[in-house]
This record gives structure tokens, C-alpha cells and sequence, in this order.
């Protein structure tokens, strides 16, 4: 997570010892390419534009994620319909899908774009694997089509979570220009954490996509690996 | 090619608006986001066919100026 105040010793540490794939978010990991490439590391940058995309490719990535902003946590203006198409025309490295594909028919649909792969981050929250509260998995299992919703676009960070009381209370904020950024940025700090690892129902963000709202059943990462078949 | 005019193309295309702006005219007055930043980077490298290189931490069109002044005296 390239936002991370701890980014600088992550990267380092990915490359002593010598990760075999990372995937990176919220940024341009160009200026850590040349250390990665030479430990060995594939590298697939998540993008959520065209000129990124190119960006990355010009640095040397293996492969980028084009990610639309269906999908939970930092999100793009694009949606992964527009996007996905869009990057694989700008690029000639493989271009991986993501942001609202929860089962077979967003695999089948992220092929007819052009995408040689899709990347899941929500239906995996639930998998009995995944190390967040229960909270959060409740949270996910519980939610509509229409449950999350996004904050943070006056920073310039919008960020896609499940409604509750602090999204709302920092959507309120948001839209008050008598509130200043830092006070608001103050508001969202230790959020995830609160979410993720207190599963504190109120005050935590619970980062999640639009495709929570099919998402039913805890299982098994290795069981959901079987999602392509579910056509 | 005069560096300021071509600037404000490429900034008032990507803000959608015309924009008028001067040396003094400062990044966070014009409000664009990060993935804008990089759309605006990769079209000044084409205009100017200069490398910019990535993660400037520039406050005014001034200073963006110096470097694409400074990029096409290196090339």
C-alpha cells in the first residue's frame, strides 16, 4: 500500500526477501521497480487509469491490475467495464481484471474485455483463510448491492467501504467546507484497523466492493478458487 | 513552443474548463487528483518529448516549468 508511512522499509523488505509476486495500490511503485526487478520479484501495479497503466509498463512491471471503482478500499473514477478495455488497448503487458467480479460471470466478462485474469479482494474477506474480524465477514455476508458507498474524494483519496455510522459521519463532515482537511483526515485515522482487527461495528471502515452484495457464504479459499466454474 | 501556453492546453483538457493560469498559479488551487497528475505528466512528455520522471512534489506551475525547462535543456 504505497500510502503506507511504512512503504519505504515494505519495499525493501520485499526484496530481501526476495517475495516472489506483489501486487502494489494507492500510488505509482515505479521508483521501486529497479530494486525489485533485480531481487526477482514479478510485479503487478493496480491501475485505475489508462496513463498509469502506461506508466508502470514504461518502468517495467510484469503486469498491471486494472481496477475499477466497483471494488472496495482506494478507488478510481472508472468503472472496471470502462477501464479494462481501455488499458488493454494502451498496454502489451497482461492486463489482470478487478473491482466488481464475484463469481464466473465476471471472470467470463473480464475475458471479453481483453483482461487474461480477474483479481478478487471482497469475496475473499469471507474466506475461512482471511485473518479480519468477524465483524467484518458478518458485515460482508450481510450486505446489499446498494451497501457501500464512497468518502475521502476531497483529499483526493476516495476510498469505497460498507455503509455505518463513521462512513456517514465522515461523509457529513466531508461535505462541511468548514472543516478543514487535516481535521479530516485526523477523523480517518486508525479506522481500518478498527474494522479489520477490533471489528468495532461503528467506528471502523469496513473496506468493501459493490459485489458484497453477492457475497453469501464463508468457505474455504481453496473452495472459492473453484469460482470459475460457477457459470 | 512556448511552455506556460502549452501548460494551460493540457491542464484546462484534463480540469475539463478553461483554465488561465500563471507561474505563481499553485497545484492545490487547481484541484487535480493524483491519477490527473499522471495524465498530465505523460502528456507533457509527449508534447515536449522529454522524461519527466515519476513522484515530482511540485507546488506551482513555476516550478513545473523549471523542470520541463530543465528536461528539454538536457535532452
Amino acid at each position: 500500500m504505497l500510502m503506507s508511512p511504512h512503504v519505504e522499509e515494505v519495499a525493501q523488505m520485499v526484496a530481501e526477501e526476495k517475495v516472489p509476486v506483489v501486487t502494489t495500490g494507492a500510488g505509482n511503485p515505479s521508483r521501486f521497480v529497479k530494486l525489485w526487478k533485480e531481487a526477482g520479484v514479478k510485479i503487478l501495479p493496480v491501475v485505475a487509469s489508462t496513463a498509469l497503466a502506461k506508466m508502470v509498463e514504461r518502468a517495467g512491471v510484469d503486469a498491471v491490475i486494472a481496477e475499477g471503482g466497483e471494488s472496495g478500499g482506494h478507488v478510481g473514477d472508472l468503472t472496471t467495464m470502462a477501464l479494462v478495455p481501455q488499458v488493454v488497448d494502451a498496454v502489451s503487458i497482461p492486463v489482470v481484471a478487478a473491482g466488481g467480479i464475484g463469481d464466473g460471470r465476471g471472470l467470463v466478462a473480464a475475458f471479453a474485455l481483453g483482461a487474461c485474469g480477474v483479481q478478487m479482494g471482497t469475496r475473499f474477506l469471507v474466506a475461512d483463510e482471511c485473518t479480519v474480524s468477524a465483524e467484518y465477514k458478518k458485515k460482508v455476508l450481510a450486505a446489499k448491492d446498494i451497501s457501500t458507498m464512497v468518502t475521502g474524494k476531497r483529499l483526493g483519496h476516495p476510498v469505497r467501504a460498507i455503509k455505518n455510522t463513521y462512513m456517514n459521519a465522515y461523509a457529513k463532515l466531508e461535505a462541511d467546507s468548514n472543516i478543514p482537511d487535516e481535521q479530516l483526515e485526523q477523523f480517518g485515522v486508525g479506522s481500518l484497523r478498527k474494522a479489520a482487527k477490533d471489528g468495532n461495528a461503528e467506528e471502523g471502515c469496513f473496506l468493501a466492493g459493490q459485489i458484497a452484495g453477492m457475497v453469501k457464504k464463508a468457505q474455504p479459499a481453496k473452495v472459492m478458487e473453484g469460482v470459475r466454474w460457477d457459470v | 513552443m512556448n511552455i506556460l501556453e502549452k501548460l494551460q492546453e493540457i491542464l484546462s483538457e484534463c480540469k475539463g474548463e478553461d483554465l488561465t493560469i500563471t507561474p505563481e498559479t499553485t497545484f492545490d488551487e487547481l484541484e487535480f487528483d493524483s491519477l490527473d497528475k499522471v495524465d498530465i505528466v505523460m502528456q507533457i512528455e509527449e508534447a515536449f518529448d522529454i522524461s519527466l520522471g515519476d513522484n515530482m512534489q511540485l507546488s506551482t506551475v513555476g516550478e513545473l516549468i523549471a523542470k520541463i525547462e530543465e528536461a528539454v535543456a538536457n535532452k
